[in-house]
């Protein structure tokens, strides 16, 4: 029996989608069987993400319709052989077409079979939310450090704390531009998780080279040498159970030997 | 016959102490005689004294009319020595306690009828209410209201007093910017209703000599 997890932020835009695809890809990497749901139904994103758009023949909705079997609207992911299946959610229906129990017993049935199950969850704390975390065992809040998304992150906190069948939720904390949290321009970590009070399960450099592999459907962990890519890795191996500590943000700039060396090795 | 309607001085006008035993209509008819008397002629404030008989708001307004037909006499209020069962219930559950061990999140309210005290940060959005004061062991960061149901003497304290808005009684008080305040340091403060009705924060310590009267501690050596 696997886990449930979702992913959720309660704003939009703070990078659930982009979390749960290389999450995903990176517990699949460690060899783990992982199953991707996307619940943003009218808004897909997952699929492009992880470059599966092509491929879809059912969705969410038909597998609780009854239109077909689990297994046929799981789309899998052929560079990660056998251990990464999506099951993306619907661009024709809306969030009010599926309810609560429906996503439970889903979501139940999928955990028999794979060692996670990840939901990515729509941005409000509508249908949508409620659905996408009905079957979910654990939580994971995705916040920036913004004021903004701190607030809404803390607002879905406190719904997820009143959710019986759900542990205390973690926090990754996205999208960190270094040079500001220096210079006192953007709340720093400790501000973040203090003033959220619930556990750090990992922080994500900003990177623009982040943007440039969701478009092309190629999720960034697979890139072992980016700092973003280091990030969502180490938090796959938190998810595990390993200890690794927090990586550090303060980069040395490039020295002129290795802007050199970068020249050769292109 | 013994006079039901008895009309003392005090330092600030008039008390009409009524008598609790007789049928209300007796009363309202002794009543009307006593304040036409042509010798009440200078303007006065009246107090109405119930005694022992419970009267229903409607009566009490009854009464009032009554007293005012003596254009110079004006009804301040009305006291009396009884409480209903209800009424001292909602004293008592006034008068208690309550308290919530946690984080007050965005979007979240917490209520309590008497005192609250909040273990734990309120946090921006957060809300807390209560009919008597609010303590705040934690960070306040949210909205405090204290004193909902009309208490002006009720308190707002916490460790860090960061709060976007206070409210005691009907007073609110929007306070500035949080950032410019963050603080290492607990600061210890508490709010309370200045006598001109504007809300003012102070040094926790200072408040013994604010509200003195917020100490129930009895005995003690």
């Amino acid at each position: 029996m696997g886990q449930a997890i979702v992913i959720t932020s309660g704003k939009g835009g703070v990078g659930k989608t982009t979390t749960t695809a290389n999450l995903g890809t990176a517990l699949a990497l460690q060899g783990k069987k992982v199953c991707l749901i996307d619940t943003d139904i009218g808004l897909r994103n997952l699929d492009v993400i992880l470059g599966l758009e092509n491929r879809i023949i059912y969705d969410l909705i038909d597998v609780l319709e009854g239109r077909c079997k689990v297994h046929q609207a799981l789309v899998k992911d052929k560079r990660f052989d056998d251990m990464l299946y999506l099951l993306p959610a619907a661009q024709t229906a809306d969030k009010n077409d599926v309810n609560p129990e429906q996503m439970k017993e889903l979501v139940t049935e999928l955990k028999k079979d794979y060692d996670f199950v990840i939901i990515d969850c729509p941005a409000g704390i509508e249908q949508g939310y409620k659905n996408a975390v009905a079957g979910a065992d654990h939580a994971i809040v995705v916040t920036t450090p913004e004021i903004s998304a701190v607030r809404d992150a803390d607002r879905i906190i406190g719904l997820l704390e009143l959710e019986e069948n759900i542990d205390a939720p973690r926090l990754i904390i996205n999208r960190i531009r270094p040079h500001l949290m220096k210079a006192g321009e953007a709340l720093d970590v400790n501000e973040i998780t203090t003033h959220l009070s619930i556990d750090l399960l990992g922080i994500i450099a900003d990177d623009e080279r982040v943007i440039s592999s969701s478009n092309k459907g190629e999720p960034i962990v697979m890139d072992p040498s980016n700092t973003a890519a280091l990030g969502y890795r180490n938090i796959a191996r938190r998810l595990l159970g390993e200890s690794v500590p927090l990586m550090s943000m303060e980069k040395a700039p490039p020295s002129l030997f290795t802007k050199i060396k970068a020249v050769f090795t292109k | 016959m013994k006079n039901l309607v008895n009309i003392k001085g005090k330092n600030k006008g008039l008390v009409l102490y009524l008598d609790d035993q007789c049928a209300y209509s007796e009363l309202l008819t002794e009543l009307k005689a006593k304040v036409s008397d042509p010798a009440l002629d200078s303007d006065t404030e009246v107090t109405v004294h119930l005694n022992k008989r419970y009267c229903t708001d409607s009566q009490i307004q009854e009464l009032s009319e009554v007293v005012a037909t003596n254009p110079h006499l004006k009804v301040v209020g009305t006291t009396s020595d009884i409480l209903t069962v209800e009424e001292c219930e909602q004293k008592i559950i006034e008068s208690q306690s309550e308290t919530y061990v946690g984080i007050v999140r965005s979007g979240q309210v917490i209520k309590a009828e008497g005192d609250l005290v909040v273990i734990g940060d309120v946090n921006p959005n957060g809300r807390v209410e209560a009919g008597g004061s609010v303590y705040v062991l934690g960070r306040l960061k949210g909205a405090a209201h204290a004193g909902t149901k009309g208490n002006r003497d009720a308190v707002i304290a916490a460790s860090w007093l960061e709060a976007t808005q206070l409210k005691i009684h009907d007073e609110l008080e929007t306070m500035t910017d949080e950032l410019s305040s963050l603080s290492e340091q607990p600061e210890m403060e508490c709010a309370y209703l200045h006598k001109n009705g504007t809300i003012i924060i102070d040094r926790l310590q200072e408040l013994r000599f604010i509200r003195p009267q917020i100490s129930t501690f009895k005995g003690g050596s």
